[in-house]
């Protein structure tokens, strides 16, 4: 069985369908390291996950099947929780923009990118994983990328997250830590245990009083991409 | 009046959130931010109490007035069983 490794973690998974493969094709694995655990789901199972997804196609269901899978292992092992965000690099520094789907955090990306050029890592454009590793969080990519396939392989610290809204004008505030709980809550994958949500808000809790928070309200002009830059970087 | 199994209290972040677990993560997956009489109403109301218990409690806690600690009570239960989240 095909060995892969996403955000740090060494699984071993198999698919029916062709999609799964494809997407985590970039995460293979190759060297010796054990798989920490396995994913891999029959045809039952699948259908049966499927209502809870009336208008997935099945290889789709498979593919989130294994998603959960592993996002279940790494809360409950590894300090680890999936936010739904865009992340980007800078020199060495993680910056992370949440807000629902179609708000416009890929576009905000986007404008980092236009305005940092090769600078720029996109690290993932929709569900990149945070990892609390020796006291900093981390964030990784993940093959579970978005609709426009932005990811890299990578590990980097996280400097700020920030809450973007759609607005006029720019502006860019901090904002504290009860502001933000929502934000994070709202854009990560819940878990249904009453332990495992325990983990999840004291990762959550720890995450908030360890790096920058703030809120955007951004046009799509390339400005929005400066004022956010030059407000989240922090002293150098 | 019970607070609906699945319903659970916890101080995150210097504030109080009420989030969902098991079956009723299924149909509830929001947050509730509480104050601080809010989740000292609401820890009474897992246990399970009437609103009169509701009142004396608040009345023994805080000092308030009679009149304005029974319209907050009112107010609580009023929002909590819009929210469909009292048993």
């Amino acid at each position: 069985m095909q060995k892969y490794r996403i955000a740090g973690v060494i699984f071993k998974a198999n698919f029916i369908y062709a999609l799964s493969a494809r997407l985590m094709q970039k995460y293979q694995y190759f060297g010796k390291d054990e798989a920490e655990f396995t994913a891999e789901f029959n045809l039952e199972e699948i259908e049966l996950a499927s209502k809870d997804f009336p208008k997935m196609p099945l290889p789709y269901v498979e593919n989130t099947l294994i998603f959960k899978k592993f996002c279940d292992f790494v809360l409950n092992n590894k300090n680890g929780l999936i936010f739904h965000s865009s992340a980007i690099a800078v020199e060495g520094k993680a910056y992370l923009f949440a807000a629902p789907s179609g708000t416009g955090k890929s576009t905000h990306t986007a404008l980092w990118r236009e305005l940092f050029g090769v600078k720029a890592v996109m690290i993932n454009d929709d569900k990149p994983l945070i990892r609390l590793e020796d006291g900093e969080f981390y964030v990784y990519g993940t093959p579970w990328n978005g609709k426009h396939g932005l990811d890299t392989d990578c590990r980097v610290k996280i400097q700020a997250i920030c809450h973007l809204q759609r607005g006029e004008d720019n502006e860019i505030e901090p904002i504290d830590a009860k502001e933000m709980l929502p934000v994070i809550l709202g854009q990560t994958l819940r878990p249904t245990g009453v332990e495992q949500m325990d983990k999840l808000l004291a990762l959550t809790e720890q995450l908030l009083g360890k790096v920058g928070k703030f809120r955007l309200k951004c046009n799509t002009d390339i400005s929005a991409a400066k004022l956010s830059y030059s407000a989240m970087k922090g002293e150098n | 009046m019970k607070i609906k199994k699945g319903l659970v209290l916890r101080e995150v972040a210097d504030s109080f959130v009420v989030v969902a677990v098991g079956e009723m993560a299924k149909t509830f997956n929001g947050m509730i931010n509480l104050n601080e009489t809010g989740a000292f109403l609401w820890r009474r109301l897992e246990k399970g109490c009437t609103k009169e218990e509701l009142l004396t409690a608040l009345l023994s806690e805080y000092e308030v007035e009679e009149s304005v600690a029974s319209a907050h009570v009112d107010n609580f239960i009023k929002g909590l069983t819009e929210a469909n989240l009292l048993d």
